[in-house]
Protein backbone atom coordinates (compact mmCIF):
# COMPACT_ATOMS: atom_id res chain seq x y z
CA UNK A 1 0.00 0.00 0.00
CA UNK A 2 1.01 3.34 -0.68
CA UNK A 3 1.27 4.34 2.80
CA UNK A 4 3.73 1.65 3.37
CA UNK A 5 6.33 3.59 0.90
CA UNK A 6 5.37 6.76 2.00
CA UNK A 7 7.23 9.52 4.43
CA UNK A 8 5.29 9.31 7.59
CA UNK A 9 5.28 5.71 8.22
CA UNK A 10 9.02 5.09 6.75
CA UNK A 11 9.88 7.78 9.35
CA UNK A 12 7.95 6.58 12.25
CA UNK A 13 7.67 2.89 12.19
CA UNK A 14 11.37 2.45 13.47
CA UNK A 15 11.35 5.41 16.14
CA UNK A 16 7.57 5.28 17.44
CA UNK A 17 5.96 2.22 16.62
CA UNK A 18 3.14 3.03 19.48
CA UNK A 19 2.27 6.15 17.17
CA UNK A 20 2.18 4.60 13.80
CA UNK A 21 -0.61 1.74 15.77
CA UNK A 22 -2.34 4.22 17.31
CA UNK A 23 -2.87 5.97 13.94
CA UNK A 24 -4.26 2.96 12.56
CA UNK A 25 -6.60 2.33 15.38
CA UNK A 26 -4.55 -0.49 17.57
CA UNK A 27 -3.36 0.21 20.98
CA UNK A 28 -1.58 -2.66 22.51
CA UNK A 29 -0.89 -3.40 26.15
CA UNK A 30 1.89 -1.67 28.15
CA UNK A 31 3.97 -4.74 28.71
CA UNK A 32 3.92 -5.67 25.35
CA UNK A 33 7.66 -5.48 23.86
CA UNK A 34 7.35 -4.28 20.33
CA UNK A 35 9.83 -5.62 17.34
CA UNK A 36 10.01 -3.53 14.40
CA UNK A 37 11.97 -4.86 11.12
CA UNK A 38 13.59 -2.37 8.71
CA UNK A 39 14.40 -4.69 5.68
CA UNK A 40 17.06 -2.85 4.78
CA UNK A 41 18.21 -6.22 2.67
CA UNK A 42 16.29 -8.37 0.05
CA UNK A 43 14.74 -10.40 2.63
CA UNK A 44 10.95 -9.88 3.59
CA UNK A 45 9.24 -10.49 6.46
CA UNK A 46 5.86 -11.22 7.81
CA UNK A 47 3.89 -11.44 10.72
CA UNK A 48 1.75 -14.21 11.68
CA UNK A 49 -0.69 -12.46 13.89
CA UNK A 50 -1.87 -13.74 16.86
CA UNK A 51 -4.57 -16.06 17.00
CA UNK A 52 -7.89 -14.64 18.24
CA UNK A 53 -9.50 -15.16 21.41
CA UNK A 54 -12.87 -17.59 21.21
CA UNK A 55 -11.23 -19.77 18.08
CA UNK A 56 -9.23 -22.52 19.34
CA UNK A 57 -11.40 -25.05 17.93
CA UNK A 58 -11.85 -23.28 14.37
CA UNK A 59 -10.39 -24.70 10.95
CA UNK A 60 -6.89 -23.54 9.24
CA UNK A 61 -9.65 -21.82 6.43
CA UNK A 62 -11.79 -20.38 8.73
CA UNK A 63 -9.06 -18.81 10.62
CA UNK A 64 -7.55 -17.42 7.28
CA UNK A 65 -10.64 -15.64 7.00
CA UNK A 66 -9.68 -13.63 9.74
CA UNK A 67 -6.36 -12.93 8.60
CA UNK A 68 -6.15 -9.25 7.16
CA UNK A 69 -3.08 -7.60 5.18
CA UNK A 70 -2.18 -5.25 7.68
CA UNK A 71 -2.66 -8.07 10.63
CA UNK A 72 0.28 -9.22 8.03
CA UNK A 73 2.67 -6.07 7.80
CA UNK A 74 2.00 -5.68 11.53
CA UNK A 75 -0.06 -2.55 11.72
CA UNK A 76 -3.27 -4.34 12.38
CA UNK A 77 -4.52 -7.47 14.20
CA UNK A 78 -6.79 -10.51 13.08
CA UNK A 79 -10.10 -9.99 12.60
CA UNK A 80 -11.91 -11.40 15.94
CA UNK A 81 -14.25 -13.84 15.11
CA UNK A 82 -17.53 -12.07 15.22
CA UNK A 83 -16.00 -10.67 11.97
CA UNK A 84 -14.84 -13.33 9.95
CA UNK A 85 -14.93 -11.77 6.39
CA UNK B 1 24.33 8.09 1.08
CA UNK B 2 22.42 10.53 3.25
CA UNK B 3 19.55 10.81 1.09
CA UNK B 4 16.02 12.04 1.45
CA UNK B 5 15.23 8.25 1.27
CA UNK B 6 17.07 7.59 4.37
CA UNK B 7 14.36 8.74 6.76
CA UNK B 8 14.09 6.32 9.54
CA UNK B 9 13.70 8.93 12.96
CA UNK B 10 12.98 12.15 11.22
CA UNK B 11 10.28 14.19 12.59
CA UNK B 12 7.65 16.44 11.14
CA UNK B 13 5.76 13.76 8.44
CA UNK B 14 2.83 13.76 9.67
CA UNK B 15 0.18 10.89 10.52
CA UNK B 16 -0.09 7.45 8.56
CA UNK B 17 -2.68 7.96 6.48
CA UNK B 18 -4.19 4.67 4.86
CA UNK B 19 -6.51 4.95 2.26
CA UNK B 20 -9.61 2.68 2.24
CA UNK B 21 -9.72 0.05 -0.61
CA UNK B 22 -6.56 1.48 -2.17
CA UNK B 23 -6.28 0.20 -5.58
CA UNK B 24 -3.05 -0.91 -6.73
CA UNK B 25 -2.47 1.72 -9.18
CA UNK B 26 -3.59 5.53 -8.98
CA UNK B 27 -3.59 6.68 -12.21
CA UNK B 28 -2.97 4.74 -15.88
CA UNK B 29 0.94 6.60 -15.64
CA UNK B 30 1.66 4.47 -13.19
CA UNK B 31 1.35 0.82 -14.63
CA UNK B 32 3.33 2.19 -17.38
CA UNK B 33 6.17 3.78 -14.77
CA UNK B 34 6.60 0.49 -13.24
CA UNK B 35 6.17 -1.69 -16.51
CA UNK B 36 9.13 0.68 -17.64
CA UNK B 37 11.23 0.06 -14.72
CA UNK B 38 10.80 -3.46 -14.77
CA UNK B 39 11.08 -3.85 -18.41
CA UNK B 40 14.42 -2.15 -17.81
CA UNK B 41 15.64 -4.84 -15.45
CA UNK B 42 15.00 -7.25 -18.57
CA UNK B 43 16.99 -4.87 -20.94
CA UNK B 44 19.94 -5.79 -18.29
CA UNK B 45 21.44 -1.78 -18.69
CA UNK B 46 21.44 -1.73 -15.08
CA UNK B 47 20.93 -3.70 -11.75
CA UNK B 48 18.38 -2.85 -8.78
CA UNK B 49 21.21 -1.49 -6.36
CA UNK B 50 21.89 0.89 -9.18
CA UNK B 51 18.21 1.50 -9.77
CA UNK B 52 17.41 2.05 -5.72
CA UNK B 53 20.42 4.66 -5.53
CA UNK B 54 19.39 6.63 -8.56
CA UNK B 55 15.98 7.33 -6.67
CA UNK B 56 17.99 8.10 -3.99
CA UNK B 57 19.40 10.75 -5.72
CA UNK B 58 16.88 12.67 -6.52
CA UNK B 59 17.55 15.91 -5.27
CA UNK B 60 15.15 15.92 -1.59
CA UNK B 61 13.17 18.66 -2.17
CA UNK B 62 11.45 16.76 -5.07
CA UNK B 63 11.90 13.52 -3.51
CA UNK B 64 9.54 14.20 -0.77
CA UNK B 65 7.41 16.36 -2.94
CA UNK B 66 6.73 12.98 -5.22
CA UNK B 67 4.54 10.04 -5.15
CA UNK B 68 6.11 6.65 -5.00
CA UNK B 69 5.39 6.01 -8.58
CA UNK B 70 7.00 9.71 -9.93
CA UNK B 71 10.43 8.75 -7.61
CA UNK B 72 10.60 5.40 -9.67
CA UNK B 73 10.13 7.56 -12.87
CA UNK B 74 12.73 9.92 -11.61
CA UNK B 75 15.12 7.10 -11.21
CA UNK B 76 14.70 5.73 -14.22
CA UNK B 77 15.12 9.13 -16.68
CA UNK B 78 17.76 9.79 -14.68
CA UNK B 79 19.78 6.29 -15.58
CA UNK B 80 18.61 6.57 -18.63
CA UNK B 81 19.89 9.52 -19.46
CA UNK B 82 23.22 9.02 -17.61
CA UNK B 83 23.54 5.79 -19.49
CA UNK B 84 23.09 7.71 -23.05
CA UNK B 85 20.18 6.18 -23.77
CA UNK B 86 17.65 8.84 -23.91
CA UNK B 87 18.35 12.37 -23.72
CA UNK B 88 17.32 15.30 -22.05
CA UNK B 89 15.85 17.02 -24.77
CA UNK B 90 14.08 13.46 -25.62
CA UNK B 91 12.34 13.70 -22.13
CA UNK B 92 11.14 17.40 -22.64
CA UNK B 93 9.89 16.64 -26.36
CA UNK B 94 7.92 13.24 -24.63
CA UNK B 95 9.09 11.57 -27.50
CA UNK B 96 12.33 10.04 -29.67
CA UNK B 97 14.44 12.53 -31.44
CA UNK B 98 17.27 9.71 -32.63
CA UNK B 99 17.25 6.47 -33.47
CA UNK B 100 16.68 4.19 -30.49
CA UNK B 101 19.94 1.58 -28.66
CA UNK B 102 19.72 -2.03 -29.43
CA UNK B 103 18.77 -3.66 -25.89
CA UNK B 104 18.31 -7.18 -25.20
CA UNK B 105 15.43 -8.48 -27.22
CA UNK B 106 12.07 -9.44 -25.46
CA UNK B 107 11.84 -12.96 -25.79
CA UNK B 108 8.80 -14.61 -27.57
CA UNK B 109 6.83 -15.40 -24.63
CA UNK B 110 6.61 -15.18 -20.92
CA UNK B 111 8.23 -11.69 -20.41
CA UNK B 112 6.12 -10.69 -18.08
CA UNK B 113 6.53 -13.56 -15.74
CA UNK B 114 9.67 -13.45 -15.81
CA UNK B 115 10.08 -9.79 -15.22
CA UNK B 116 8.21 -10.27 -12.40
CA UNK B 117 10.07 -13.72 -10.62
CA UNK B 118 11.86 -12.19 -7.97
CA UNK B 119 15.68 -12.98 -8.09
CA UNK B 120 17.92 -14.91 -5.27
CA UNK B 121 20.68 -12.15 -3.91
CA UNK B 122 22.49 -15.00 -2.08
CA UNK B 123 25.78 -16.21 -3.20
CA UNK B 124 28.93 -18.24 -2.40
CA UNK B 125 30.80 -17.10 0.90
CA UNK B 126 34.04 -15.72 0.07
CA UNK B 127 35.15 -16.46 3.98
CA UNK B 128 33.91 -17.58 7.33
CA UNK B 129 31.27 -15.74 9.22
CA UNK B 130 32.88 -13.55 11.05
CA UNK B 131 30.12 -13.17 13.53
CA UNK B 132 27.24 -15.81 15.36
CA UNK B 133 23.86 -15.17 17.03
CA UNK B 134 24.44 -13.86 20.37
CA UNK B 135 27.37 -11.67 19.25
CA UNK B 136 27.88 -8.24 20.32
CA UNK B 137 28.37 -5.93 17.65
CA UNK B 138 28.26 -2.54 16.54
CA UNK B 139 26.66 -0.56 13.68
CA UNK B 140 30.29 1.28 12.01
CA UNK B 141 30.46 5.09 12.26
CA UNK B 142 30.80 5.82 8.47
CA UNK B 143 29.25 8.46 6.03
CA UNK B 144 29.73 7.40 2.76
CA UNK B 145 28.23 9.80 -0.39
CA UNK B 146 27.84 6.94 -2.45
CA UNK B 147 24.79 3.83 -1.73
CA UNK B 148 24.80 1.74 1.47
CA UNK B 149 22.01 0.36 3.40
CA UNK B 150 23.44 1.14 6.75
CA UNK B 151 20.56 3.63 7.64
CA UNK B 152 21.87 6.90 9.44
CA UNK B 153 19.89 6.08 12.62
CA UNK B 154 22.00 3.25 13.47
CA UNK B 155 25.41 3.82 12.85
CA UNK B 156 27.75 3.97 16.15
CA UNK B 157 24.91 1.82 17.88
CA UNK B 158 25.36 -1.54 19.50
CA UNK B 159 23.20 -4.09 19.04
CA UNK B 160 23.00 -8.33 19.07
CA UNK B 161 23.23 -10.71 16.23
CA UNK B 162 19.99 -12.43 16.26
CA UNK B 163 20.64 -14.06 13.18
CA UNK B 164 23.28 -15.29 10.53
CA UNK B 165 20.85 -15.12 6.98
CA UNK B 166 24.20 -16.34 4.62
CA UNK B 167 25.53 -14.85 2.05
CA UNK B 168 24.72 -12.03 -0.22
CA UNK B 169 25.06 -9.63 -3.05
CA UNK B 170 26.72 -6.28 -0.95
CA UNK B 171 24.60 -3.64 -2.61
CA UNK B 172 27.23 -1.12 -1.03
CA UNK B 173 29.91 -2.23 -3.51
CA UNK B 174 27.47 -3.27 -6.28
CA UNK B 175 26.31 -0.41 -6.92
CA UNK B 176 27.32 1.25 -10.39
CA UNK B 177 29.23 -1.87 -10.50
CA UNK B 178 29.38 -6.09 -11.40
CA UNK B 179 31.26 -6.36 -9.01
CA UNK B 180 28.36 -8.40 -6.27
CA UNK B 181 31.61 -8.61 -3.41
CA UNK B 182 29.28 -10.69 -1.84
CA UNK B 183 29.21 -10.92 2.41
CA UNK B 184 27.53 -11.92 5.10
CA UNK B 185 24.09 -10.74 6.23
CA UNK B 186 22.77 -10.77 9.68
CA UNK B 187 19.80 -9.36 11.39
CA UNK B 188 20.88 -7.74 14.16
CA UNK B 189 18.46 -6.41 17.26
CA UNK B 190 19.09 -2.95 18.25
CA UNK B 191 17.73 -1.91 21.36
CA UNK B 192 14.78 1.04 20.97
CA UNK B 193 16.41 2.95 23.90
CA UNK B 194 20.07 2.32 22.57
CA UNK B 195 19.38 3.88 19.53
CA UNK B 196 16.92 6.77 20.47
CA UNK B 197 18.07 7.14 24.07
CA UNK B 198 15.33 8.91 26.28
CA UNK B 199 12.78 9.02 23.47
CA UNK B 200 13.12 5.33 23.16
CA UNK B 201 10.52 2.66 24.98
CA UNK B 202 12.64 0.47 27.08
CA UNK B 203 12.24 -3.34 25.51
CA UNK B 204 11.20 -2.58 22.02
CA UNK B 205 13.56 -3.70 19.86
CA UNK B 206 14.51 -2.66 16.41
CA UNK B 207 15.97 -5.44 13.41
CA UNK B 208 17.83 -3.91 10.62
CA UNK B 209 19.89 -6.88 7.91
CA UNK B 210 23.11 -5.54 7.67
CA UNK B 211 26.07 -7.02 6.00
CA UNK B 212 29.68 -8.23 7.63
CA UNK B 213 30.82 -4.96 6.84
CA UNK B 214 28.31 -2.77 8.02
CA UNK B 215 29.43 -4.25 11.91
CA UNK B 216 32.54 -4.83 14.12
CA UNK B 217 33.12 -6.54 17.60
CA UNK B 218 31.38 -4.15 20.12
Amino acid sequence: PVWYKAPPYRARAVADPRGVLADFGVTLPEETAIRVWDSTAEIRYLVVPMRPAGTEDWSEDRLASLVTRNAMIGTGLALPPEEAA
Amino acid sequence: MNGPHDLGGAHGFGPVVAEENEPVFHADWEKRAFALVMAMGHAAAWHIDTSRHARERTPPAEYLASSYYQIWLAGLERLLVEHGLVSEEEIAAGKSLTPPAKLAAAPADGLVEKLMASSSYERAAPAPARFKAGDPVRARVMNPAGHTRLPRYVRGRTGTIAAIRGCHVFPDAHCGTDNEDPHWLYSVAFAADEVWGPQGRVGDEIYLDLWEPHLEPA
